[in-house]
């Protein structure tokens, strides 16, 4: 018996019908992890209290929501007593006094936190290249990358390893990954869940989310992650519905926004394939298709190169050497502290992004670069705002292709910033969007974007579970279809 | 974007960039802000910035301790203090 490739769902029943214990479940994601160990997919593993936790769920079964379920966090995310590196080398001997609040939400329901997964060095990357701790490989093939930043956590469950996991999103890095690993993930509208005890890197375009196999494992993990939380000035006191209520409703009549500005010329004819024949699934549900306009989406990519740096600039100001974390040897003075700490303890990518966020920053060039970039940034709102007047959703690809090879996007940093280009817009406007796979090209997954309201996640979650009745994409794995 | 621009803002970062390296950080720097200057397309004179997507002010609260103190936590993380601070070199003579 083994958890390999499963859902939620499926786990769920498979306890209630005892053909597992919860210290079986546990001690099979630990052999998974141990035949996976060349995905480099983890960072820290927290096998001996989970363990334990399950031990305890033997002894007194819970009915919570998720006892007993394997969930692989993000490192991102502070935990108690577990290291939490965020893929830095200045935090590779980070322990959190405390644990952030999506994580405890998640634990309180049952879940238990088997481990910390790699990723981009503070979340700045799309392949997963700039981890302190090496690359994660995409299960989907040896040398692919897995997307990023959350490419760690997309790996862990694209090779069957958990059945979900934590991601977060500040240009697409649930989305990106999901997308290139063939998995479903969501990155909810900002503010609906708690960023305390997230590892801040653009305080504005930042949330965390679900990755898992299904929207419908999806829902469940954001019913119990969503919360306010008055630790985060951001967090959003409105109400928070059952995800799970409206993933079955009929989509005849409901209407998807197709963006007549988008340039789809530069993609393979494969990739427009794909995302057609998925419009023509929905089309055959019943939900119609509707021209809408974003008319500044081209401009997304740069207004989010100069938003992202200017605040991450700000925020990776607090690793310094004095409080936590790594301080270089033998300062010889405060200053010499703070300068040999962090040019030993950034990487490439993260410097080049404290570097831009210093200059839009400075006197002289704040107008011409942060307060344009944000001005640029109300327009695309704007653009989002008019278009759901007309629409439920709107939909595109995820991403511009399928999973590419490791080292292949060369030392260009822009061309590595354009893979963003269909996800970054729903971060500064802070809308929900969600990837969910809709194709195979050359036996490598991609996805399909669906992108909501303000607060709607339920619209998507329901058009994205009523396409996974009707297809199987979602099904498929490096070792084929699951049966 | 030229080498003294660098400088400055590798200062205001506390970043030391090594020499072999300043070539190659100061082209792609400038490769990133020439991309981002596209924004000069867009018309935006009656436009108000967009700080965040929830608009909305901070909220207050009551001013009352409900955090528990970690001091003891904190400095035990540290990379170098006594019971009461972080320790660094010296500031003052």
């Amino acid at each position: 018996m083994t958890i390999k490739y499963k859902t939620i769902k499926e786990i769920k029943k498979m306890i209630s019908q005892k053909e597992i214990s919860h210290k079986e479940i546990i001690q099979d994601v630990y052999k998974l992890v141990k035949e996976n160990v060349n995905l480099n997919a983890f960072i820290t593993l927290n096998e001996e209290k989970s363990l334990k936790k399950a031990e305890n769920f033997d002894n007194n079964p819970s009915d919570s929501s998720l006892a007993g379920i394997p969930i692989a966090q993000k490192d991102l995310f502070c935990t108690k007593g577990l290291r939490t590196t965020c893929g830095s080398r200045i935090l590779d001997n980070f322990i959190p006094p405390y644990t952030a609040t999506v994580i405890e939400n998640l634990e309180n329901a049952g879940c238990i936190s088997v481990g910390k997964t790699n990723m981009d060095e503070f979340a700045m990357g799309s392949s997963n290249e700039t981890s302190y701790f090496g690359n994660v490989h995409n299960p989907w093939g040896d040398n692919l990358v897995p997307g990023g930043s959350s490419g760690g956590s997309a790996s862990a469950i694209a090779a069957g390893i958990v059945p979900a996991a934590s991601g977060t999103d500040t240009g697409g890095s649930i989305r990106q990954p999901a997308s290139l690993c063939g998995i479903t993930g969501i990155k909810p509208t900002y503010g609906r869940i708690s960023r305390w005890g997230m590892i801040a890197f653009a305080s504005s375009l930042d949330q965390a989310g679900p990755m898992a196999r299904t929207v419908e494992d999806c829902a469940l993990l954001l019913n119990e992650m969503c919360s306010h939380d008055i630790k985060d000035t951001t967090s959003l006191d409105n109400e928070i519905p059952n995800f799970e209520d409206n993933l079955n409703n009929s989509l005849k009549g409901k209407k998807i926004g197709v963006v007549k500005d988008l340039d789809l010329s530069s993609l393979d004819k494969d990739v427009i394939e794909v995302y057609e024949n998925s419009l023509k699934e929905f089309i055959s549900m019943g939900a119609e298709l509707v021209d809408v306009s974003l008319p500044n989406l081209a401009l997304s990519v740069p207004t989010y190169y100069v938003v992202a740096p200017a605040e991450c600039s700000s925020n990776l100001s607090r690793f310094d050497g004095v409080k936590f974390g790594r301080r270089s040897k033998d300062p010889k003075s405060l200053e010499e502290l703070y300068v040999q700490t962090r040019s030993e303890g950034f990487g490439d990518e993260v410097k080049r992004r404290i570097l831009i966020g210093s200059y839009v920053l400075s006197a002289g060039y704040y107008d011409a670069y942060y307060k344009k970039a944000q001005q640029v940034r109300r327009l695309i709102k704007q653009d989002f705002d008019k278009a759901f007047l007309s629409v439920d959703v709107i939909m595109t690809p995820t991403t511009r292709g399928p999973a590419f090879d490791i080292g292949s996007k060369g030392s260009d940093p822009i061309q590595m910033y354009l893979e963003d280009l269909f996800t970054i817009s729903a971060n500064l406007a802070g809308l929900p969007a969600m990837s969910l796979p809709n194709g195979n090209i050359d036996n490598k997954p991609i996805g399909l974007q669906i992108i909501g309201n303000f607060l709607d996640e339920s619209s998507i979650l329901n058009f994205g579970h009523m396409y996974q009745t009707k297809t199987n994409w979602h099904m498929f794995s490096p070792e084929g279809v699951i049966q | 974007m030229d080498k003294k621009t660098v400088t400055t803002i590798s200062y205001l970062s506390r970043l030391k960039i090594d020499p072999e390296e300043e070539e190659k950080i100061t082209s792609d720097l400038e490769n990133i802000i020439k991309f981002v200057d596209q924004l000069n397309d867009a018309e935006t004179s009656d436009i108000e910035p967009l700080t965040n997507p929830l608009e909305k002010t901070a909220k207050t609260r009551t001013d009352q301790v409900t955090a528990k103190n970690l001091k003891k936590e904190l400095l035990e993380i540290g990379p170098s203090s006594n019971e009461d601070y972080f320790l660094v070199p010296r500031v003052v003579e």
